[in-house]
């Protein structure tokens, strides 16, 4: 009778351990991806959305959004240097070159070769480094003026990010006259987007008119970025965003993504602004977070006119390199539900995405392909847009 | 050089004893498992070592075909062409290094010669690098493409090789000698991995270009309603978990429940396709718990709210459970296993899934701290498969190839003890009767209560853990 008793017992749990995994596969394959499991996520609610003020209108000048001019020499690069993951202070482009070749720079070094000269002698400093970096004739720059004028009238100016080559950046600051804003002090901020070395490393061609302009970073500056920025003379405040969304002025935000960003940085900020009786616009450097993801964040955390996002500007990461992913696809095929009414896009939105952009009909603003910019169906180099 | 194919392969004929008594062994191997794990990933993978392999998809490609290599050599051809009589006498280390070197040079000629050169060059442009950099793409998307589908072929061999084996058990060419049973079940597996590949990657690859190759390919993909992305990493999700369920099966659950099927065909054929049905829930699941945590994918968005990234983590998310599976089979002996098979199996289930869950948190709080990978959950150049099966790959050579040395030693099987593993094929340790039943019910209903406790706790837990700053 005990015998059979221990026995039925085993048999029992034998079932039982059989049976929880049977339940919790089938559970597993039959509820998880099915209608009835993503009910629980309609209920979602939109979130707090902060209410930040509104401005008249928003006009972007595309100072320079040729970031680099050879894609295939840029890969090259990375690809000798070990890839799109090493650190790109280790590359060995300027002005971080130390004369030992691909993959064998520093930042250490890189910098003390140009030390003195930044940000007074940029002449100088850059042919050292045509002299020492790699490839010195292929950096160009990303870098745009934003003229905000506020509702009682007020104009405000700001620059998202600073390029690449001192060289370029400082023509290209001439032919739009950022040089003779910058020196009578008439920009109020720059805003770094990310530490990418076309967004970043051109800091001393700014700092070079006025090394006292305030500079907003994401916090996910390495030491190597920090140090960059004192180097390079800057004196004014620096503002090292820890907040989600930081207010500048009314109507007018940064907004912080922790984002993985390739050759080892971390972190990109974009400005939002309300344009009153249309809605939101989104303008950044390179929206590495997706622009989409963007899109939605802005959407649950901020409250705008219309109750609609009216327009973008700027690179959109999508194909930088002219490569291509079928996920990229799934961006061109969804954006049509977000009705933008302006797309402005550049830089490393990439000529294939401009073109699916147009064939698919999206009201992306068309350039002039001046000054290096390689197609007119984006906004290049010198051409604006206003919001 | 033929073998007899009715001798039980190497692999099933050798017993691993310890070495020492305790936790030694296990020890010492895992310190030989950390310092060639991380010697090889500097000298190969590193995006800071020497040959910077890992950009990503070039590392990752001769990651997974060594993967399908060390499983041709071991699993399929039982070790041919070397003779039997060396294996067995061979110091491990000596034996170690000759049948990985092999393994190296089959898995260069098959990618260089057989995928770039023959197919790249004669066949299909996409898998030459060559011919992709001359029509205008740059040098290193160029590698990338190639190799990423080249890369493909191995995910869905790496399923299928090895499920040939344990689920069909190499029927019906069991009984063949090597070489030809190798070749053949090589081969078959290779036309299956063949016609599934075109089912699910080619259309992935024809939208790599512009305009979408729509001659060549459905464009975009079948899928694309379903998964809601036209990228192949659905595919790659449930691929991934199918890999992962036949290691499953064959380690921690000792071929459980399926063994228990005493006529041959309809056991091998309920292994393979229940392998593949418990994959695909796990697969839905794996993605559901990320919508749970993370909040729903937004569709076109990048990384962690991008669907395509989802199936991708999926797949990775798996891969993190088969490390421990393997730790657990190859150097804890598969404990416990002082209950009934059942039993051991739903307690290692438990065990390994725990341990993946801490490798999971710890993999992604300090690799970009060690491995030169980026900080974060899904950069692009983000892939934990491949130091997860960089790591897997050493610890098959080091079982495999080297008979668990410097902590175990081979000795051959007695005739008690081969049929003893015998057990594990078909198994008759347990039967039905109405207590079994009865515990059957009373465990599927815990089992979903279980899973209905995890769905309800994931959303909590995504809000009050954070692994990552940022969570991205």
């Amino acid at each position: 009778m005990s015998e059979e008793k221990t026995t039925s017992r085993r048999d029992f749990v034998m079932g039982a351990a059989t049976g929880v995994g049977v339940g919790a596969i089938g559970a597993m394959g039959l509820y998880s991806y099915t209608p009835a499991a993503y009910r629980r996520f309609a209920k979602a609610p939109r979130g707090n959305r902060e209410e930040f003020g509104a401005v008249r209108r928003v006009r972007v000048t595309n100072i320079s959004e040729t970031s680099w001019f050879d894609n295939g020499m840029l890969m090259g690069d990375i690809m000798a240097a070990g890839g799109l993951l090493v650190n790109q202070y280790t590359i060995g482009w300027p002005p971080f070159g130390n004369g030992k070749g691909i993959a064998k720079g520093s930042f250490e070094s890189g910098l003390e070769s140009i030390r003195k000269m930044i940000p007074g002698d940029l002449d100088e400093a850059w042919a050292l480094q045509t002299k020492l970096g790699v490839h010195p004739e292929n950096p160009g720059g990303f870098s745009c003026l934003i003229e905000v004028e506020s509702l009682d009238g007020t104009i405000h100016k700001y620059l998202l990010d600073s390029g690449w080559s001192f060289d370029w950046m400082d023509k290209a600051f001439k032919r739009e006259k950022i040089d003779q804003m910058l020196a009578a002090h008439d920009i109020e901020a720059l805003f770094l987007s990310h530490e990418h070395w076309d967004h970043f490393w051109g800091l001393p061609v700014t700092l070079k008119y006025d090394n006292r302009i305030p500079i907003y970073v994401h916090s996910g500056y390495y030491k190597e970025g920090l140090q960059y920025i004192g180097a390079s003379g800057h004196k004014g405040k620096l503002v090292i965003q820890d907040k989600p969304i930081e207010k500048v002025i009314p109507g007018m935000v940064v907004i912080k993504y922790d984002v993985p960003i390739i050759n080892r940085v971390f972190g990109e900020t974009s400005l939002a602004f309300n344009i009153k009786d249309k809605g939101l616009v989104s303008i950044s450097g390179c929206n590495h977070q997706g622009i989409l993801q963007c899109t939605a964040y802005m959407r649950n955390n901020l409250k705008y006119d219309n109750n609609k996002f009216y327009g973008i500007y700027g690179g959109l990461h999508i194909s930088p390199f002219e490569d291509w992913d079928p996920k990229y696809d799934d961006l061109v095929i969804a954006l049509r539900q977000y009705e933008f009414e302006k797309i402005g896009c550049n830089h490393c939105t990439g000529v294939i995405t401009a073109h699916k952009f147009v064939e698919r009909g999206y009201p992306v603003v068309k350039g002039t392909a001046r000054f290096r910019s390689k197609t007119p169906d984006y906004l290049g180099n010198g051409d604006t847009i206003e919001f | 050089m033929e073998t007899d194919g009715t001798a039980p392969g190497y692999l099933e004929s050798r017993k691993l004893v310890k070495r020492w008594s305790g936790p030694w062994p296990a020890l010492a191997n895992t310190l030989l498992l950390a310092i060639l794990f991380y010697a090889t990933w500097w000298i190969f993978q590193d995006p800071r070592g020497i040959m910077r392999l890992y950009t990503p998809y070039v590392g990752y490609m001769y990651c997974r075909w060594l993967l399908i290599i060390l499983i041709w050599v071991a699993y399929i051809f039982d070790f041919w062409p070397f003779r039997r009589g060396w294996i067995g006498r061979t110091h491990p280390v000596v034996k170690g290094l000759v049948l990985t070197a092999f393994s190296v040079a089959v898995m260069l000629l098959i990618i260089e010669g057989f995928f770039m050169r023959v197919l790249g060059d004669y066949g299909i442009s996409y898998m030459s690098p060559d011919r992709l950099e001359a029509m205008g793409i740059t040098r290193f998307y160029a590698l990338e493409y190639a190799t990423e589908a080249i890369m493909m072929f191995a995910v869905i061999a790496s399923w299928l090789s090895p499920a040939w084996v344990v689920a069909v058990e190499n029927a019906p060419w069991g009984k063949l000698p090597q070489p030809t049973r190798g070749v053949t079940i090589m081969l078959v597996t290779f036309l299956f991995s063949t016609i599934v590949y075109f089912l699910t990657m080619h259309s992935h690859m024809a939208i790599l270009f512009y305009p979408w190759q729509q001659y060549t390919a459905i464009t975009p993909g079948y899928w694309e309603t379903f998964a809601n992305t036209v990228s192949g990493n659905f595919h790659i999700g449930w691929i991934m978990c199918c890999t992962v369920t036949v290691w499953l099966y064959e380690t921690i659950w000792e071929r459980y429940p399926f063994n228990l099927i005493q006529t041959d065909w309809l056991r091998r054929l309920t292994a393979f396709f229940g392998i593949i049905a418990i994959a695909v829930a796990l697969c839905f699941f794996l993605y559901y718990t990320q919508d749970l945590v993370w909040g729903e994918t937004i569709r076109g968005t990048k990384r962690l709210m991008a669907p395509d990234w989802r199936w991708l983590h999926v797949g990775e998310m798996a891969i993190f459970w088969l490390v421990p599976m393997l730790f657990l089979n190859f150097y804890c002996g598969n404990w416990p296993t002082r209950f009934s098979r059942p039993v051991n199996v739903l307690l290692r289930t438990f065990i390994t899934i725990a341990a993946a869950i801490v490798l999971y948190v710890v993999y992604y709080k300090t690799a970009h701290l060690f491995l030169g990978v980026q900080k974060g959950f899904s950069h692009p150049q983000q892939f934990p498969m491949i130091p997860t099966i960089w790591l897997i790959n050493i610890m098959l050579i080091n079982m495999w190839f080297m008979d668990g040395w410097p902590g175990w030693k081979a000795v051959p099987k007695t005739t008690e003890e081969l049929a003893a593993s015998h057990q594990e094929i078909v198994a008759r340790d347990v039967k039905w009767s109405p207590a079994l039943g009865v515990g059957l019910a009373v465990g599927v209903v815990g089992g979903v209560a279980i899973y209905v406790l995890v769905v309800a706790v994931l959303p909590w837990l995504g809000q009050m853990v954070t692994i990552i700053e940022g969570s991205t």
